[in-house]
């Protein structure tokens, strides 16, 4: 029976059409997407669908949903919708995985739908949110300004707006971005944001207040949960409240067991309490969960902190393998990589070089306390003074920097300022790193 | 079926469909069951879902129960999909949500002529909370009251109405419980008897309601999900999910710009829409929460509106993704800035290429005069749910809104025009019967024996 030529009017009966307008209803929603998914939706949409009636979606994990893709690709030939989708789908697997080879095939797919559709904001903001995975921040700036040009009054653009800013130390615009997008729509995405903002202000409480409404935003989602638990965490963590952070990372596991990120801030509690064996096995099983360069190098300071120098070399070989695999997918690692060569003394010299680079691509507060750092090691500590105070100029209250700097000045001969800058960083948190707390308090005796 | 569409038409919206199928199971059913395993660390997530802060449904209509026909009822539904046994801490309001409904009363498309607002706050307590129980609701005894030791959790609420620029909590100023998540039989062994503690007459004839009810609306979405092998009857994919509900009954009179009851008013038809908002923050600011929840202030502009419904599908179906927020974050006397979308629905579109009937022709006049005015001589635009109060109780949406109204079949006669009077999607009532007394909706399926299937 065949279906009357499009524009060839003819009566709708009621039984051609039973049960098509379901279909006319879909068709439309995805017409109006614009090719891809409703902006609160999103990333999470592609990973997550419960399963009514227990018949089986294409959206019950992200990995069927790809292969769902891909065939329906394959079999009704090249679609914008499709590719949106399904580099949306990448970047979620990446997420999920830790593995980098998701992000080129994720570039690929949404490059294609812009191929079929120029103008399509969500592939545009979906190519910037994968550039700041990449941490390649100009990148995402560029993109995430081409989608806002599309869709100006959107959250999401908004954010990757506001993050590459942050990550370029163009903080005013940065917070003013967030500013925005929190007075558009609050949700976790940007409480969090906010938060963050207020942590590098030096507001350790107001960040927790934006936080905690964060924590309230993300009820009913186990991931952003948990993510949230362990953003405070961090926060109580910075200040050195141990048993706090204990407590939101604890929550974070029972939100959504098997959460990396929370076994590894538990597994810096349990250092900072002395308890190395229990802080191990709680870091291997972050490793294990997601092979991510910071856990790996903290499993190799524990190992050290308990006097298994072979075991921690083992994790600084693995690293290396990491971060050559993150290269090899577009990842730009610069600047994480001169920060665990200068800590670890590898290289130094060629360690500056690349902090320097790092820094020049990146020139945030990180950048300026890397290259700070860096230089400091390699005994250039004038030069290392002027990008500390500048790592220090918003008044972050991060015990890591303000170490760097003590360690600065003292290497200029000011001991009492040097002295003073420990003594914050330790009165911050006396646990703040487990390779430099203990050369914090030495220097001080 | 599928001979009636053709193989070729099929591939075609292949694509679409599994799109398609994403977006509205994320609209009606939620997050779900994530199955990410991890967000990158300093990555704060890019877009998220907002599930207590996300209206499911919206009803206005003139009480349908004896002897009450004078009452009109504004009820929301929150929290799309709530699969029944998702324990151990089941589906709450969010304290730092403000839950509003909003309604203009003299035609000139600005919903702020009596407002209400409905804001909860949670009691962590009982045996739960002696012993430290990782769960929310113990049978230790089984939960027969909204006083029993076993609700470890507890939601308390106010009710207040804004009128004039003042704020009156609807009183008296009983201890108002929030119904909570329908756990089991053990736990709860007579939930109805629970449920009906939770009804609140309050003073000057309002009735109040919140807590766990069965999703009311219906759609057959899993037919469409496998390769179209669609049915009659179709089947209700919402079956055995259940939302929040805050149903709250008023006098007409308490909305009427004359204060006179349904059959007595010269001004008859009121425009409402529900909304729900949260803090607005500023990184500078010096907002905490507390500022907010221990008796702060909860003025207008310290909240950003984070969704707001009137008409059903209007959201999901006409507003294009990229406008979204802004959209929600506005009133709805802004509508004249989306008015292309009215005029040239892309549901209009859709139903043409997939059936080949016409449609209307555009731009089309009779959605923005169904859907944005009293008559179509008003000069403002604003999406309302509009209810002529002097109707009789019964009518159907778009003349008020009632949970048993079929808007899925309606949507389509609506924007399809003359061609689709026919048309649906072969699911015509929800999975449970609707009461038609108050609260409206039913009671919602249980944590331990829920199923999801045809009634």
């Amino acid at each position: 029976m065949g279906r009357p030529q499009p524009g060839a009017p003819e009566p709708v009966t009621r039984r051609r059409l039973l049960g098509f307008a379901t279909v006319a209803a879909i068709a439309a929603t995805v017409a109006m997407l614009g090719g891809a998914l409703r902006p609160s939706a999103g990333d999470d949409a592609v990973a997550a669908a419960p399963v009514p009636g227990g018949e089986t979606l294409p959206t019950g994990d992200t990995a069927a949903l790809v292969a769902a893709l891909q065939s329906r690709l394959r079999s009704s030939g090249a679609n914008a919708d499709g590719y949106v989708l399904l580099g949306l789908a990448y970047q979620q697997r990446a997420r999920e995985t830790g593995d980098p080879t998701y992000y080129p095939r994720s570039g690929r797919a949404l490059r294609q739908a812009l191929l079929l559709r120029p103008q399509d904001a969500v592939a545009l903001g979906g190519l910037g949110s994968l550039a700041l995975s990449r941490h390649r921040f100009r990148e995402a700036l560029t993109l995430g300004r081409q989608a806002l040009a599309l869709a100006p009054s959107n959250a999401r653009s908004l954010g990757v707006v506001g993050d590459a800013l942050l990550e370029l130390g163009r903080y005013d615009d940065a917070f003013h971005t967030f500013d925005s997008m929190a007075g558009l729509k609050p949700s976790v995405a940007s409480y969090a944001r906010v938060s963050y903002a207020r942590e590098l202000l030096g507001r350790p409480a107001a960040a927790v207040a934006a936080m905690r409404l964060a924590l309230d935003a993300a009820a009913d989602q186990p991931e952003a949960t948990a993510w949230a638990h362990v953003q405070l965490g961090k926060l109580y963590w910075s200040a050195g409240k141990l048993a706090s952070a204990a407590r939101e990372f604890r929550a974070a596991l029972a939100a959504f067991p098997g959460y990396a990120y929370a076994f590894d801030g538990l597994a810096q509690v349990y250092a900072a309490r002395g308890r190395l064996a229990a802080a191990v096995a709680l870091e291997s099983q972050a490793v294990d969960a997601i092979p991510l360069p910071q856990f790996v190098s903290q499993l190799g300071d524990l190992y050290r902190a308990q006097g298994r120098a072979a075991a921690g070399a083992r994790q600084d070989a693995l690293i290396g393998v990491i971060q050559r695999l993150l290269a090899a997918n577009g990842v730009t690692t610069d600047l994480e990589t001169a920060l665990f060569d200068v800590d670890h003394g590898i290289g130094l010299r060629h360690a500056l070089a690349l902090a320097r680079a790092a820094r020049a691509a990146r020139p945030s507060i990180d950048g300026d306390d890397v290259l700070a750092w860096a230089l400091a090691r390699n005994g250039l500590c004038r030069a290392a003074s002027t990008y500390s105070k500048r790592a220090l100029r918003l008044g972050t209250r991060d015990a890591l920097k303000l170490f760097h700097r003590g360690m600065i000045e003292r290497c200029l001969g000011d001991r009492a300022a040097g002295d003073a800058f420990l003594r914050r960083a330790l009165a911050l948190n006396p646990h703040f790193s487990i390779r430099w707390a203990p050369v914090a308090r030495k220097a001080l005796r | 079926m599928l001979a009636v569409l053709g193989r070729r038409n099929v591939a075609v919206i292949g694509l679409a469909l599994v799109g398609a199928a994403l977006a509205l199971l994320m609209l009606r059913l939620g997050p779900g069951p994530s199955s990410a395993k991890a967000a990158s660390h300093r990555e704060a997530p890019l877009i998220s879902n907002d599930p207590a802060a996300d209206i499911t449904d919206f009803f206005m209509f003139r009480s349908t129960e004896p002897g009450q026909g004078d009452k009109v009822e504004l009820i929301m539904d929150v929290i799309p999909g709530e699969e029944p046994s998702a324990g151990p801490n089941y589906y709450n309001f969010d304290p730092s949500v403000a839950y509003r409904f909003h309604v203009d009363n003299n035609k000139d498309g600005t919903a702020d002529d009596v407002e209400f607002e409905v804001r909860f706050t949670n009691e962590i307590r009982g045996v739960v909370n002696d012993a430290g129980l990782p769960l929310s609701y113990v049978a230790l005894p089984p939960i027969t009251s909204l006083d029993g030791q076993g609700l470890g959790l507890r939601q308390h609420y106010t009710v207040t109405m804004i009128k004039n620029g003042r704020r009156t909590e609807l009183g008296p100023v009983t201890e108002k419980i929030a119904v909570p998540s329908n756990v089991g039989p053990r736990t709860m062994p007579d939930y109805d008897g629970l449920a009906a503690q939770g009804m609140y007459t309050l003073g000057g004839g309002v009735r109040v309601f919140a807590g766990q009810r069965d999703d009311p609306f219906f759609i057959d979405l899993g037919a469409a999900f496998d390769t179209l092998n669609l049915r009659s009857p179709g089947t209700d994919m919402l079956s055995g999910f259940n939302v929040n509900t805050i149903a709250l009954e008023v006098p007409a009179s308490l909305l009427t710009k004359d204060a006179k009851a349904p059959d007595a008013t010269s001004q008859p038809k009121l425009g409402a829409y529900a909304s729900t908002s949260r803090p607005h923050v500023t990184i500078r600011g010096l907002e905490g929460r507390h500022s907010y929840f221990r008796g702060g202030d909860t003025s207008r502009g310290q909240f950003v509106q984070i969704q707001r419904l009137a008409n059903p599908l209007v959201n999901e179906l006409i507003i294009g993704t990229k406008d979204k927020d802004f959209w929600n974050s506005l009133d709805p006397d802004q509508e004249s800035l989306f008015l292309d979308y009215y005029r040239n629905p892309r549901l209009g579109l859709a139903l043409f290429l997939v059936f080949g009937a016409p449609v209307p022709p555009t731009p089309r006049t009779d959605l923005e005069n169904a859907l944005l005015k009293y008559s179509p001589t008003d000069r403002g635009y604003s999406e309302l749910l509009r209810l002529d109060v002097s109707s009789a109780p019964g009518a159907s949406w778009p003349n008020g809104r009632k949970p048993m109204d079929d808007v899925t079949d309606t949507a389509i006669h609506v924007v399809g025009g003359p061609a689709y009077a026919g048309a649906g999607d072969g699911v015509g009532a929800n999975d449970k019967v609707l009461p038609s007394t108050f609260p409206f909706e039913a009671p919602p399926w249980d944590g331990r024996n829920r199923v999801h299937q045809n009634p």
